[in-house]
């Protein structure tokens, strides 16, 4: 029998990504210690106790009428209803907002790819100012938009739809480009080759193969943006996080779970409706 | 008119990524001829088939298409010789996620302006229509006309490809590995199909393969390419055994 060829020997200096883990694992160290974590504080001592105590108790058993009637004014409407109303007007602001953020990120996402200029001219300078305009869209956050609005013009719910559609335009802008460029570009090169023009190359051999993530994203972001909605209502609007606070500054813990399962439970529809149309899309 | 040069190849030499890949090649192909493309791997002979396609321009020489130079013409009249010069490509280069009879009407997109590009692609008329599936019928897959395209086999998606390529109305056609991904059998229904059809249309058809003995017993004419030099170009008998394994030799 022959003998084995020998085994080359294996590199004894430790590889590349062995060292980048290690370089990671102590950033995140580093950046405990600098903050000066101490994690025992996350377990409640004191008076404390009780509140968070009080707080998961009421967990349990969520209200479904009024904590404490004492202050109602008399024309209030039944809890449940304000509920519903609440988690209605929280998605019609996500609705109109991702629409808005939808056509901005439409836009801009095709016009910040590198497909869609493949066979022309002037590309990279569009593409470079594009992607400048979307990373300042969406470096300021939803909040920070809103508090800007909020001094510039006031509550107003147009304010409101803007501040997240801003920021939502310019990240799905970001993340179409990507999924636009990152698609194989096997058929586009196909239809290139077969004498379609640029544009027809991008619509029918770029577009469709990307369509399927764009899709499943954009899905994904709505759900964001109702989230985003919600915490709006901190601000003032009408929406799920004013009555969140508004219990909350009350101490009445069993409301504010209410409003959040009625959050969770639009989330989860939401999560049941996108997964059905992501199996249409794959299937 | 059989004897009109379809491509005519002058000194072309091309370089990608700094080395030459095709090396002063003079070739010339008249219409209605059929050539099977041999040669080992790297040899250059997708590059070939992608300097007739019109896609990539020769670093030195020239190309004839059909009689006109494309380095000379303004790009919508290149994009008009590439609408006459069909390309079967080794990955099939469909759009997997959109229906079969979308991938084959795609064919008709280089003739075809914007407004009539979208009604093709997204509602064809009645015409289109029946076109697309009379010319699937003629590949052997009338029935998948409406199928998503990745839901389809290797072998049926390849005919897809064809159907697109028939779609387009070509002058000649160009086969990059048509049959690498099948079993010798479907091999060589595949080639049998893409000779027949070249006869019936008058194609020029140029076709690489890695099979010698199918290329030997399909085509008239057989270039060899090694190393991005032409080795051999005649007719298969003239193709010695020895001659053949010097081609795919491995030193050197």
């Amino acid at each position: 029998m022959a003998k084995a060829p020998a085994i080359p020997p294996a590199p004894l200096t430790p590889s590349r990504r062995t060292t980048i883990l290690f370089g990671l694992a102590l950033v995140a160290v580093l950046s405990f210690l600098a903050l000066g974590l101490q994690w025992g504080q996350l377990l409640p001592h004191g008076g404390g106790v009780e509140i968070a105590g009080n707080f998961f108790a009421a967990a349990v058993q969520p209200a479904f009428t009024y904590e404490g009637s004492d202050f109602l004014p008399a024309d209030a409407p039944a809890f449940l209803l304000k509920v519903g109303l609440a988690l209605w007007r929280t998605l019609l602001y996500a609705v109109a907002a991702i629409s808005l953020a939808l056509v901005l990120g439409a836009v801009f996402g095709v016009l910040a790819s590198e497909g869609f200029w493949q066979g022309r001219r002037g590309g990279a300078a569009v593409r470079l100012a594009v992607r400048w305009f979307m990373a300042v869209l969406r470096s300021v956050h939803e909040l920070i938009w809103a508090l800007l609005f909020l001094a510039a013009i006031g509550l107003s719910p147009a304010a409101a739809v803007m501040a997240i559609a801003l920021p939502y335009g310019g990240t799905l802008a970001k993340v179409f480009a990507e999924m636009l460029d990152e698609s194989s570009p096997a058929a586009a090169n196909a239809l290139h080759g077969l004498g379609a023009r640029p544009l027809q190359v991008f619509l029918f051999g770029r577009l469709p193969r990307a369509l399927a993530d764009i899709a499943a994203y954009a899905f994904y972001r709505f759900e964001c943006a109702v989230r985003s909605s919600a915490v709006l209502g901190f601000f003032g609007y009408t929406t799920l996080g004013l009555y969140i606070r508004q219990s909350f500054e009350n101490l009445h813990y069993r409301e504010v779970w209410a409003y959040l399962y009625a959050l969770l439970l639009l989330v989860l529809a939401l999560e049941a409706w996108s997964s059905q149309i992501r199996r249409r899309f794959v299937a | 008119m059989s004897s009109s040069p379809a491509f005519e190849l002058a000194g072309v030499q091309v370089n990608l990524g700094g080395r030459p890949v095709l090396d002063s090649l003079d070739l010339r192909f008249v219409a209605g001829d059929m050539v099977a493309l041999i040669g080992p791997s790297g040899a250059g002979k997708t590059t070939l088939l992608r300097v007739l396609n019109g896609v990539i321009a020769p670093s030195r020489g020239h190309l004839k298409m059909f009689g006109q130079n494309p380095a000379d013409l303004a790009e919508a009249r290149r994009r008009h010789l590439r609408a006459d010069v069909g390309f079967v490509h080794q990955d099939h280069s469909l759009v997997p996620n959109l229906r079969v009879l979308q991938n084959v009407v795609a064919g008709g997109l280089g003739h075809r302006g914007f407004w009539s590009s979208l009604r093709l692609m997204i509602r064809p008329v009645r015409a289109d229509l029946m076109r697309a599936h009379q010319l699937l019928e003629r590949v052997g897959i009338g029935d998948r006309m409406y199928h998503r395209t990745d839901s389809l086999s290797g072998g049926q998606q390849q005919r897809v490809a064809l159907a697109r390529a028939l779609f387009q109305s070509p002058h000649a056609l160009l086969a990059d590995e048509p049959v690498s991904a099948v079993d010798p059998a479907r091999a060589r229904d595949m080639i049998a199909l893409l000779t027949t059809l070249a006869k019936e249309e008058g194609w020029t058809l140029i076709a690489s393969l890695h099979d010698v003995a199918l290329a030997r017993e399909f085509f008239p004419r057989l270039v060899a390419l090694r190393e991005g030099k032409v080795a051999f170009d005649g007719p298969p008998q003239d193709l010695t055994e020895s001659a053949a394994e010097a081609i795919y030799r491995l030193d050197g």
